[in-house]
């Protein structure tokens, strides 16, 4: 007995190297896949030139812009300086800073993870509470109640929340401020929007996750032992479902860099990596648009393989126990 | 004095395709120390009935129970939540079919005993522990202190039900509910599951009442036995009486379906033709007649009542004095169809 459980938890924790190289592959092949996909929107579908010529540039003008940015070699040669280019982490010139396009997207940075940050925290304190009660009292009035708050805030459109919000507490009370990163209460609104959209995902999930514990065997066992709701709820079921919530918060944060934080980002001027690359589109600044995209894109990857270890982890480690 | 007795019980589920009378007017009495099977196919109501006692529903049920169930001067169908739940756990355990999914998968076995003691008994903590471990060894656990600490994932089915035992009877109750205990078993643990109930319900004196489908499982347990049909009792008599002398047509059924030493060379097995009613019961007829080769028409247009047909001995046929009397000029009536 002793033998057979030494080996089952050796040989798990030997897959979760397997596994962490496995995601590991996984991520850079993403990741190479995203960069390329860019590179052949940009240079074969599209073509840069016409990105900074003007727009009366004739042909002789588009052709010299050509010869300056080497874009008249070969396909090939072009993407290989590319890849070489961004593994040493350059990523061109921003044509409207003046200044290298990686770092107007790392000075960005900080602010779109405080902002994701304190979004999701408010998302989880929104969703993961009330979702864990309204599942042990499915169909009762606190459940219905919360159903219904959740699937309106998951359904209105998020620039629109932000819209309304400003409106209210920007505009009509005057209590907070409503764009820019100039103090701490700047980033309540922003914060709060992203909170009650994701938050009310993350309520349908946890929900419905306690909801199928609760019909469990062993929660009647546990009511037949003579324990209340609370306790079945406090000491069994919520130890249960643990992991479940997790990753659910963890995937939702992901989902916030895949489009909502842009669209917050831009309706409160917040100056994170979204307004960057909004702003970059609207003054074609091509090289801190690309730069933006990547990072945000390989963010995005890492975090899913943070949340995918962590799962995996705990999951073993309960187990192997 | 019992212990407990039930009084016209019902239990009505209302579903989205209308109502199911899962129990369907049930009244039966236990003395102290007791011995009751209660025997039926799957959907007779039985484990209805056992969950009806302690009102233990799951919280999506739309159940409506009514009647009357005295236990120790109190009406458990009517108390409030916190008298009840002291009752449950702790005047009556109860033991579940599925040993594998019956306790938390992510907490110690100990720990999920202690938890009783430390709430019914207000012990300590470590007292608890320390008497959580004692149950362990007293079900039959080996190494009680080292599987105190473990997790029900590195116990087999039957450990956990040992487990789920020395859970259910932690608190010392006076009366046990085993819910189809050996069902999820191999033949081999049965046995001994049985025999640990037997012996824990003789050393503790605590009533034992024994749902199952097998009459094999109560012959080896119980003294008293009822046999239930579409959410009715059909049946009841002491054990010894109801093999000789079964009187209902569905008892003989379920008793043909015990397979004998004696068909082994025709290889043949007897089962009841057709399927239970899904509805439960409630209509104006014998629910067993559309199966029952006995039927008469007014098996089709009345509910049979409750008959005494020995000492002791009730059944709810038509036919039920008829048959006594063929019973007794020629003993047990479902052998001569062989």
């Amino acid at each position: 007995m002793q033998t057979t459980t030494a080996t089952a938890s050796a040989s798990s924790q030997g897959s979760l190297r397997g596994l962490l190289l496995r995601r590991l592959r996984d991520g850079v092949i993403v990741l190479l896949l995203v960069v390329t996909v860019i590179f052949f929107l940009a240079h074969v579908v599209g073509n840069p030139a016409l990105v900074f010529a003007p727009v009366d540039a004739d042909d002789e003008h588009i052709e010299r812009i050509h010869r300056q940015f080497g874009l008249d070699r070969p396909v090939h040669e072009r993407y290989w300086e590319y890849l070489v280019g961004l593994a040493r982490l350059d990523f061109g010139e921003s044509t409207w800073q003046q200044r290298p396009a990686i770092d107007a997207v790392v000075e960005a940075l900080p602010s779109t993870i405080i902002l994701t940050v304190v979004g999701i925290g408010a998302a989880a304190v929104l969703g993961v509470i009330p979702g864990i009660v309204a599942g042990a009292r499915a169909r009762k009035p606190f459940d219905k109640a919360s159903n219904l708050a959740s699937v309106t805030a998951l359904s209105v459109p998020n620039f629109w929340l932000g819209l309304l919000l400003i409106l209210m507490f920007g505009v009509q009370l005057g209590w907070l401020p409503t764009s820019g990163r100039f103090e701490t209460a700047s980033i309540v609104l922003p914060a709060a929007t992203l909170g009650i959209v994701h938050g009310g995902r993350i309520f349908q999930l946890v929900r419905s996750a306690t909801f199928e514990e609760m019909s469990k065997p062993y929660v009647t066992v546990a009511r037949s032992k003579g324990l209340t709701e609370w306790s079945i709820l406090r000491r069994h079921v919520v130890r249960n479902t643990g992991v479940t919530t997790a990753t659910i918060v963890g995937w939702e944060y992901v989902r916030m860099w895949g489009g909502a934080v842009f669209a917050i980002e831009y309706v409160f001027a917040w100056p994170g990596i979204g307004l960057l690359t909004i702003d970059a589109a609207h003054r074609q600044d091509f090289f801190v648009l690309q730069a933006a995209v990547i990072i945000a894109g390989a963010f995005v990857i890492f975090s899913n393989l943070l949340i995918d270890l962590g799962y995996q982890f705990i999951d073993r480690r309960i187990a192997a126990s | 004095m019992a212990l407990l007795e039930v009084e016209d019980l019902h239990v009505t589920f209302r579903t989205a395709s209308g109502p199911v009378h899962a129990v369907d007017g049930v009244s039966f009495a236990m003395a102290p120390g007791a011995s009751l099977g209660v025997v039926g196919e799957s959907g007779s109501g039985k484990s209805v009935t056992a969950r009806a006692l302690l009102r233990l529903f799951s919280i999506t049920d739309d159940v409506q129970i009514s009647g009357a169930v005295h236990f120790d001067g109190q009406d458990l169908l009517r108390i409030d939540e916190r008298r009840l739940r002291a009752v449950r756990g702790g005047q009556i355990g109860m033991i579940f079919q599925d040993p594998l999914t019956s306790l938390n998968p992510l907490m110690a076995v100990g720990e999920q005993i202690a938890e009783s003691l430390r709430l019914h008994r207000g012990v300590s903590r470590s007292e608890a522990a320390a008497e959580a471990v004692e149950l362990l060894a007293r079900v039959g656990i080996a190494d009680p202190e080292q599987r105190a600490t473990e997790l029900p994932s590195s116990f087999s089915g039957g450990m956990r039900q040992r487990v789920m035992i020395s859970l259910a009877i932690a608190c010392r109750p006076r009366m046990l509910i085993a819910d189809e205990p050996t069902t999820a078993l191999d033949v081999t643990v049965q046995a001994e599951i049985l025999l640990l109930l037997d012996e824990l319900r003789r050393s503790e004196g605590m009533a034992l009442m024994l749902i199952t489908h097998d009459f094999g499982v109560v012959a080896a347990t119980c003294d008293d036995v009822q046999v239930m049909y579409a959410g009715k009792l059909v049946e009841k008599a002491s054990m010894a009486h109801l093999f000789d002398r079964a009187n209902h047509p569905y008892t003989e059924g379920l008793l043909r379906l015990v397979p004998r030493f004696e068909d082994a060379h025709t290889g043949r097995l007897h089962p009841i033709g057709g399927q239970p009613p899904i509805t439960g019961g409630g209509g104006s007829s014998c629910a067993f007649a559309p199966r029952c080769s006995y039927a008469v028409d007014r098996c089709l247009t009345e509910v049979p009542p409750e008959v005494a047909v020995g000492p002791q001995h009730l059944s709810a046929c038509w036919l039920a004095a008829d048959r006594a009397k063929d019973a007794t000029e020629a003993g047990r009536p479902w052998r001569r169809a062989q």
